[in-house]
């Protein structure tokens, strides 16, 4: 196995399993240090989204709770005829921004909350239950755009990581040990060969004293 | 860049972020509809987020996850809860996260 | 692959910025962002750079340049950081409480996730070797 990676084994071939196997070594600690960054990111993000989740889940409810009190009230034609008159306005921004050479996605979105004056559906054959509802459904858009956000994030971040796991498993487990191996390999066959260089010059040695 | 917000669901969801100002809505009937409905969306460059709830997500099965994972980065989606608060045992995030750093963190809290 | 390691080692670095903006610039810019060396866009939020003013007075705007740059190099060993510059030094030892020394501080583990969540976008990690 160490022999395929070697022409023949010299000096020269020595040096350069050297240098691959210093890069190696190299790459690997990097991408070690990369890994515990990653992981160190992915559990914050973790903890944030914990955090909004729970935020965004429980004002959707209130939000879907309204709506609900609100087709009870108004009727849920009427409800939904005042949906279809609301202007649909809200816009998000999303860019990018890095992390260690990834991207991932960063979104601002402005104030969601309007006032009922200006929603866009008539004050006179509405209900004040029809502005709640509107109102904790705004408000629910807001933490849902925070959330998109932190969880698309932790899915690219999670992947990443696990790229570069395999990346460092590659090198720990297959072509570290290979070039250690084809270093063990060449140092062991110069080490040979200077043993039957040295023998066979003490040989000639012996000839050559015999003959005088 | 501005983006806007599509949402996918149950009538009482659509008409809940309609009256908070989302622009782009399609109500669930049957499951062909509202797939051609969510890859017009993913393909719509206007449409930034798309909320889908966890029941919908479900009656589309596979398919699903197939049509969103041929999208790049934008838009984003993001699977939400119904009126009923249903959302699933098995969580995507929570699978490969435990996947990628090998121990279990919690994501889901209390009472989801 | 050789080829492979190169490529992630490119990769490492590849997103710093060409130049760096100053929290002043940043502040007044409508869309605050910086580009990296690989062409891609960072963009800072908001909210951290109304963290950041809220941390030094208005004469030392201009000199804070960002991103804040958390160097992870191999020589101080792993779970600790090194952040160079004097008043981006100062102001991550004001989020730390504590003193930063010669214009830089080094920062452990558990202070490194802090200053990553309460600055995601003004910070970023630049690899040392």
């Amino acid at each position: 196995m160490a022999a395929a990676f070697t022409s023949s084994p010299n000096r020269m071939e020595l040096m350069k399993v050297r240098k691959r196997l210093a890069l190696a070594e190299k790459g690997h600690d990097l991408l070690k240090d990369k890994m515990d960054a990653l992981v160190m990111e992915l559990f914050n993000t973790l903890k944030t989204i914990q955090k909004s989740r729970a935020t965004a889940i429980e004002q959707l409810r209130k939000g879907y709770e309204a709506v609900s009190a609100c087709m009870a009230v108004m009727g849920t034609f009427e409800t939904m005829q005042a949906a279809e008159e609301t202007k649909k306005e809200i816009q998000i921004e999303i860019s990018e921004r890095n992390i260690m050479g990834i991207e991932v996605p960063t979104v601002e979105i402005e104030e969601t909350e309007r006032n009922a004056l200006t929603r866009g559906y008539s004050l006179h054959t509405t209900s004040s239950h029809l502005d709640t509802a509107a109102r904790e459904m705004e408000r629910a858009v807001k933490l849902l755009v925070e959330l998109a956000e932190l969880e698309v994030t932790a899915l690219t971040l999670a992947r990443e990581l696990e790229r570069t796991k395999r990346r460092v498993n590659a090198l720990e487990y297959i072509l570290i040990p290979r070039l250690q191996g084809a270093m063990n390999f060449i140092m062991m066959r110069l080490d040979e060969m200077e043993r039957e260089n040295f023998t066979r010059l003490k040989r000639i040695k012996a000839i050559l004293e015999e003959r005088e | 860049m501005s983006y806007k917000i599509a949402v996918i669901g149950d009538p009482e969801t659509v008409i809940g972020f309609s009256l908070a100002g989302v622009s782009h809505t399609h109500v669930y009937r049957d499951k062909n509809k509202a797939l051609g409905q969510l890859e017009e969306f993913l393909n719509n460059r206007e449409i930034g987020l798309i909320l889908i709830t966890h029941r919908v997500v479900e009656s589309l099965g596979p398919e699903f996850h197939q049509v969103v994972r041929k999208k790049g980065l934008i838009p984003l989606v993001l699977k939400i809860p119904d009126k009923t608060g249903y959302s699933p045992e098995k969580d995507e995030l929570s699978d490969l996260v435990r996947r990628s750093v090998g121990i279990e963190i919690p994501v889901k809290t209390e009472g989801e | 692959m050789e080829q492979v390691i190169k490529f992630e080692l490119g990769r490492l670095n590849a997103h710093l910025p060409v130049k760096r903006i100053s929290l002043k610039s940043a502040l007044s810019a409508s869309r605050p962002a910086v580009q990296g060396k690989n062409g891609n866009l960072h963009y800072f939020k908001r909210e951290e750079l109304k963290l950041l003013s809220k941390l030094l007075p208005e004469s030392e705007w201009d000199k804070l340049q960002l991103p804040i740059l958390i160097a992870l190099e191999s020589k101080l060993g792993r779970g600790a950081a090194r952040i160079s510059g004097e008043i981006e030094a100062k102001v991550i030892g004001k989020i730390l409480q504590r003193e930063a020394t010669d214009n830089e501080i080094i920062v452990y583990r558990p202070e490194l996730a802090l200053i990553r969540r309460k600055l995601p976008t003004t910070t970023q990690y630049m690899f040392v070797w």
